[in-house]
């Protein structure tokens, strides 16, 4: 299967998950990977500096309409949310916050499903609310594939739980796993 | 479920009744609202199309509801940080310093805004001008009077922007809020000062339709998380727009992840999120 895009979405406790990944990526992964974190209303900058420390892939924060290109990680603004346009584009927006989110991971989520559709892996790491739990069930309804953090690994799993609750994911992983299945899918 | 055809319908009934055209804007978080729309409001596509046709109230409303107003006073103090110690003091010796802000919103940039230049020594010389394309946003500016609980996080902005100096962390300048705002814990509001409101110049204005309707130039214009709503197609006509409308040096700016693309970003140097228009 030839995928187009990984997603990722993450709350409290995905912060060690998410720097273990994109330390195992190689530098010229050959997908785009997404990243919609929640985080701290007032740690609004050094968050892509911290990620940056142990990732061998570029780590940007798009400015809206920036293309999406393989090989880059590319991680939600603070206070924006971010949409996957037509045309593997995203779009930026300051609208309410979602799920008491924003970014929201639903609203990354569902618009990167509209745009790659099965073509689009979705991953729900760690966290303490239910934001996700919709954006994994579009991902899933348009023949994308799914993966959710084993809720036993995660530090905090209620995200994960209203992910497995809210949609048939295709695999419960631990975080060893997700590595393994993320390096597979490297052409 | 919102279609891709229920999105044309609402534009097309919205052109017919109105000189309102959303035809070109970012297509997703447009849908998206739609759909909050037609949940909000009780009705199918068709029940609102028609509605809109009937009712010039309405459709104000609902110009409302599908343009976002969010904004905060001092939203992102690291740019307020920036104008007030590089770009507005390279503006001071002018007579007079013209400022627009397109797509005000309920006005707290505005604000935020005034209380700089206030706290500069340049209110006197300064024009300032606003614009939003929805009338009820236009009014919230006017009255000025926001939310306190909901802004109070924002007063640490003020404080980093008013109070602190960047680069001597133990130089602080008292300023009481009571000098620009006045606080009611009570009614929950923060109402901004009469001496602030009566500076500004509001009018109605559709980046989409309407050219510069002020008969000036400006020295700044601030559209900061506007264009964000556009696709690239209006996205540059609105770029057009403030070239034509900005004195050469003048700079232009935008929010922290917005940029200018395509050819119009050669009129243009960028230092972060300014634009300065080049001399030619």
């Amino acid at each position: 299967m030839d995928y187009k895009a990984v997603i990722i979405g993450g709350s409290a406790g995905s912060f060690q998950v998410i720097t273990k990944i994109i330390a195992s990526l190689p530098e010229n992964y050959s997908l785009p990977v997404i990243l919609c974190l929640h985080r701290l209303k007032h740690v609004r900058s050094g968050f892509v500096e911290a990620l940056s420390i142990k990732s061998k892939m570029p780590i940007l924060e798009p400015n809206d309409k920036d293309p999406i290109k393989a090989g880059k990680i590319y991680l939600a603004p603070a206070n924006y949310h971010m949409y996957v346009e037509l045309g593997n584009r995203f779009t930026l927006s300051t609208e309410d916050v979602v799920n008491h989110s924003r970014p929201s991971i639903d609203l990354s989520f569902s618009s990167a499903s509209y745009n790659y559709k099965r073509k689009l892996v979705g991953i729900i790491l760690s966290g303490a609310n239910k934001d996700g739990a919709l954006g994994l069930k579009a991902v899933n309804d348009s023949g994308g594939l799914t993966i959710v953090q084993d809720p036993s690994d995660c530090q905090v799993p209620t995200m994960t739980q209203a992910a497995i609750s809210a949609t048939e994911v295709d695999h419960v992983y631990n975080t060893r796993k997700i590595i393994e299945f993320l390096l597979n899918l490297d052409s | 479920m919102v279609t891709n055809e229920d999105v044309q319908r609402f534009i097309t009934a919205i052109k017919m009744a109105s000189t309102y055209d959303f035809s070109d804007y970012s297509e997703r978080s447009f849908k998206r609202r739609v759909e909050k729309l037609l949940i909000d409001n009780h009705m199918d596509i068709n029940q609102l199309s028609l509605k809109i046709s009937k009712d010039k109230f309405f459709l104000e409303k609902v110009v409302r509801d599908i343009t976002v107003n969010t904004t905060e006073l001092f939203r992102d103090s690291d740019m307020w940080i920036t104008l007030k110690h590089q770009i507005l003091p390279k503006l001071k010796k002018n007579k007079s310093i013209f400022i627009w802000h397109a797509g005000c919103s309920s006005g707290q940039e505005i604000y935020s805004m005034l209380i700089l230049l206030h706290e500069l020594g340049m209110f006197e010389q300064a024009k300032v001008f606003a614009t939003d394309i929805n009338s009820e946003m236009l009014e919230s500016s006017k009255a000025g009077v926001y939310k306190y609980r909901f802004n109070l996080g924002y007063l640490d902005n003020f404080d980093k922007v008013i109070k602190e100096n960047p680069l001597n962390f133990e130089e602080t300048k008292d300023v009481p809020y009571e000098k620009y705002f006045d606080i009611d814990k009570v009614k929950d509001t923060i109402k901004m000062k009469e001496f602030l409101r009566e500076k500004v110049v509001f009018r109605k204005h559709d980046l989409v339709n309407d050219g510069n309707i002020f008969y000036s130039k400006f020295d700044l214009v601030l559209c900061r998380n506007v264009i964000i709503y556009f696709n690239n197609k209006l996205q540059n006509h609105v770029i057009e727009l403030f070239n034509n409308s900005l004195y050469r040096d003048g700079y232009l700016v935008l929010g922290a992840h917005e940029s200018i693309l395509g050819p119009v970003s050669n009129n243009f140097d960028r230092t972060k999120g300014f634009y300065k228009k080049k001399q030619f």
